[in-house]
């Protein structure tokens, strides 16, 4: 098994370097580009950081770049934005919490999606094509418009305000983008591997714990990146259904507490945001080298 | 590699949400809920505020601040889930809720003899609804305010003007000698235009009156009316006047509302009059630390326009609704209309208190006793109606008609656009076309 897994990434490898050999064409211009879109996309994070560290009164005064005219005086720079963030009372309680929220979040869908994603690739049953069109459908439906109905049964039974409510919600808004994107995964591997499982006696439990899911690492990656992401960062999600008590207040709703109804002291936002993003980095590095596969599991259906 | 990691992950993320959920079971308590747009120093005055009441009753006060309340507790109430208490922004979300009874009558509540000796009557009217108290003002915001530096005042010799006619001289006097009037800043994200429409109810009220003013916010009277093209135009002579404003109109259109007022602290000035709420101190004083009220920045009332209606007051006021009615609840509402409470909460924001009981002496600094003079002493007191009217109106099409009239569209087009809105808004209002 291990060198099937094998010969499929040197296979995939292979087709990278037959890509690569044709950019070489074109070299300069591509460079030139891709210089230009990463600073398009890296100069506004970068403004952030500078505002980060800079006073208040310098940041509603002068653009953050005029700190470049002479960027070794460093009385110009100040950590009190990160002191105030860090500082805030609840703060670690926040970060505990969505950790709490997040974790379970990221792996339900995960593990749900690989379920269902697997039954609709490789098993037959009736309505499994309308099925999954109805799943792939629900990607288009916006959250909002379940809040209200799902809140009214989450007080019905008394899971408004915990955790587990806000983690059935980030489950089922997950599942179709999930379902999605490993079923598309799951199709793209070769079918006479499961062929020969079956033929070995494997049941399709055992097909899918000990064939797919050992070799689409790559798409449960990129689809934890995203999960992840989505509910660490989320804010209405969590306002709604956890109500944002202290016990249960994850980091956003924490850090948006620090601004006031009109916006008044808004620069800390700018600390904030960097404080918010260490973990999310930390995942994404940790796991990158799983992203740049996963990204294209989708598109390279066999 | 990839598949012990994710197990270890998953017992992780167990171990996490098995702790957290045991210690809200720990947690659990004689607690009331609160939502509320507070965040900042407004949640730190909260907090200092609800500290005694704590301490005292044992019950604890749980606050989420959201600057999107509407959304949030619209969705929480329509859902059967809302906070115990909300302090709303304004009337206009109070009548929506007590409309569809979701409020509790606070007059079984409260002691309602100390109530109305507390408060003027025009409190208790504007927190009901159908012979219903359904909120307690906790304090008020002053928005007729002109802020200026007073040392750049006397070092030109410049005198605070009584009328408005007195004000545009003071305008053309400081264009003529080389300076800039006006910071005026309309930009806030999403919400950018509205501080133009605090100008125009402001006018309004000067030139027309409250009782006008009253039927502009029903939308008994059409957005074409003469009255309200006025004000347009009477704000627009300072406003559409690229001598009068710091950055000109351009400037006015993209700088942040809170940051507009900076230009009175350069060395020159570059700008020496900005109309803005009592709020706007906060702003100040972060931006320019060093400079003291009284000394570097006070305020006068924006001047009268008609004799005849004198120097109203327009104002926001924050106000309390109770949701649900139970024993702790109860005490809270008790505790928030005192003036023991009230004080601790205005004292510590600069906003002043519509309770009597809260004596002048204990704002502690001299312009917001100004402020709570002025407050006291309306014989006009109206909410901003922008804040009353509905919100595709109020916070949409009057703050888009704000930008555009500014930015130098034609004004009957402008006036028409939010006419427009008007009429699918509004259910209700003489002027009203369905």
């Amino acid at each position: 098994m291990s060198n099937r897994s094998h010969s499929v990434s040197e296979a995939s490898n292979a087709s990278y370097k037959a890509s690569n050999l044709s950019f070489n064409m074109s070299q300069p211009l591509v460079h030139l580009v891709v210089i230009l879109m990463s600073l398009a996309w890296v100069l506004p994070t970068l403004g952030l950081l500078t505002s980060s560290v800079r006073p208040p009164q310098a940041v509603a005064n002068s653009g953050w770049w005029t700190v470049f005219l002479n960027p070794f005086d460093f009385t110009q720079f100040t950590l009190a934005n990160y002191r105030q963030v860090l500082g805030q009372t609840g703060m670690a309680r926040g970060f505990l919490n969505s950790l709490a929220i997040t974790l379970p979040a990221t792996f339900l869908p995960m593990l749900l999606g690989a379920f269902a994603a697997f039954a609709f690739a490789w098993l037959d049953f009736p309505g499994r094509k309308a099925l999954f069109i109805i799943v792939v459908g629900l990607l288009a439906v916006p959250l909002q418009i379940s809040l209200i109905p799902i809140l009214r049964l989450y007080s019905r039974a008394g899971l408004a305000g915990t955790f587990a409510a806000i983690w059935l919600a980030h489950t089922a808004y997950g599942l179709p983008f999930s379902v999605y994107l490993l079923r598309n995964f799951f199709g793209s591997l070769p079918g006479e591997l499961f062929e020969a499982a079956y033929i070995d006696g494997a049941s399709p439990a055992a097909a899918f714990f000990r064939l797919a899911l050992p070799m689409s690492g790559a798409a449960l990656a990129s689809l934890g990146i995203f999960q992840f992401l989505w509910v660490w960062n989320d804010l209405l999600v969590a306002l709604i259904y956890l109500g944002g008590s202290s016990s249960v207040a994850p980091l956003t709703l924490v850090l948006s507490s620090l601004v006031g109804s009109y916006g008044q002291q808004w620069h800390v936002l700018t600390a904030a945001a960097f404080v918010t993003m260490i973990v999310p980095l930390a995942v994404f590095f940790s796991l990158q080298r799983y992203f740049v596969r996963g990204i294209l599991a989708g598109s390279v259906k066999g | 590699m990839f598949k012990r990691s994710l197990k270890s992950a998953l017992v992780l993320g167990l171990v996490v949400a098995l702790m957290a959920t045991g210690s809200v079971a720990l947690a659990a308590g004689k607690t009331i809920t609160m939502m509320g747009t507070w965040g900042g120093q407004e949640l730190e005055a909260f907090q200092k505020m609800v500290a005694p009441f704590e301490k005292s009753t044992g019950i604890k006060v749980e606050f989420t601040g959201t600057r999107d309340l509407a959304t949030v507790l619209t969705t929480r109430v329509e859902a059967g889930n809302p906070p115990d208490v909300a302090a709303l922004p304004n009337p206009g979300m109070m009548k929506e809720l007590a409309a569809e009874g979701r409020l509790v009558d606070l007059s079984k509540i409260l002691d309602m003899k100390q109530a109305k000796k507390d408060y003027a009557p025009v409190w208790l009217d504007l927190g009901a609804y159908k012979d219903k108290l359904q909120a307690i003002f906790i304090s008020a915001d002053v928005k007729s305010l002109v802020w200026y530096n007073p040392k750049q005042f006397a070092a030109k010799g410049y005198k605070v003007p009584r009328t408005w006619d007195e004000m545009t001289a003071l305008s053309d006097k400081i264009a003529a000698n080389g300076g800039t009037p006006w910071a005026v800043g309309l930009e806030s994200g999403a919400a950018s235009g509205w501080p133009g429409t605090d100008w125009i109810e402001d006018i309004m009220l000067r030139t027309a009156g409250p009782e006008v003013y009253d039927k502009w916010v029903n939308h008994d009277i059409p957005w074409t009316d003469a009255h309200v093209k006025k004000a347009f135009e009477i704000f627009g002579k300072i406003a559409r006047n690229e001598k009068y404003l710091y950055g000109g109109t351009a400037g006015t259109l993209s700088t942040n509302f809170g940051d507009s007022v900076n230009a009175l602290f350069t060395n020159p000035p570059r700008a020496y009059l900005h109309r803005q709420a009592t709020f706007i101190q906060s702003f100040i004083k972060q931006n320019n630390p060093g400079v003291a009220a009284g000394k570097d920045y006070t305020f006068f009332a924006l001047p009268p326009i008609d004799p005849k209606w004198g120097t109203p007051v327009l104002g926001a006021a924050d106000m309390v609704a109770v949701f649900r009615d139970t024993p702790e609840t109860r005490a809270f509402a008790r505790y928030l209309a005192s003036a023991k409470a009230q004080e601790i909460w205005v004292t510590s924001l600069g906003k002043v208190s519509a309770n009597k009981g809260v004596s002048l002496n204990a704002y502690k600094d001299p312009l917001t006793r100004q402020a709570a003079e002025i407050l006291v002493n309306a014989r006009v007191f109206r909410f901003d109606g922008s804040d009353l009217m509905p919100a595709a109106v109020g916070s949409g099409a009057f703050w888009k008609g704000i930008l555009d009239y500014v930015s130098g569209q034609d004004l009957d087009s402008v006036l028409k656009n939010i006419e427009d809105a008007a009429d699918q808004a509004y259910t209700s209002g003489a002027a009203t076309n369905k």
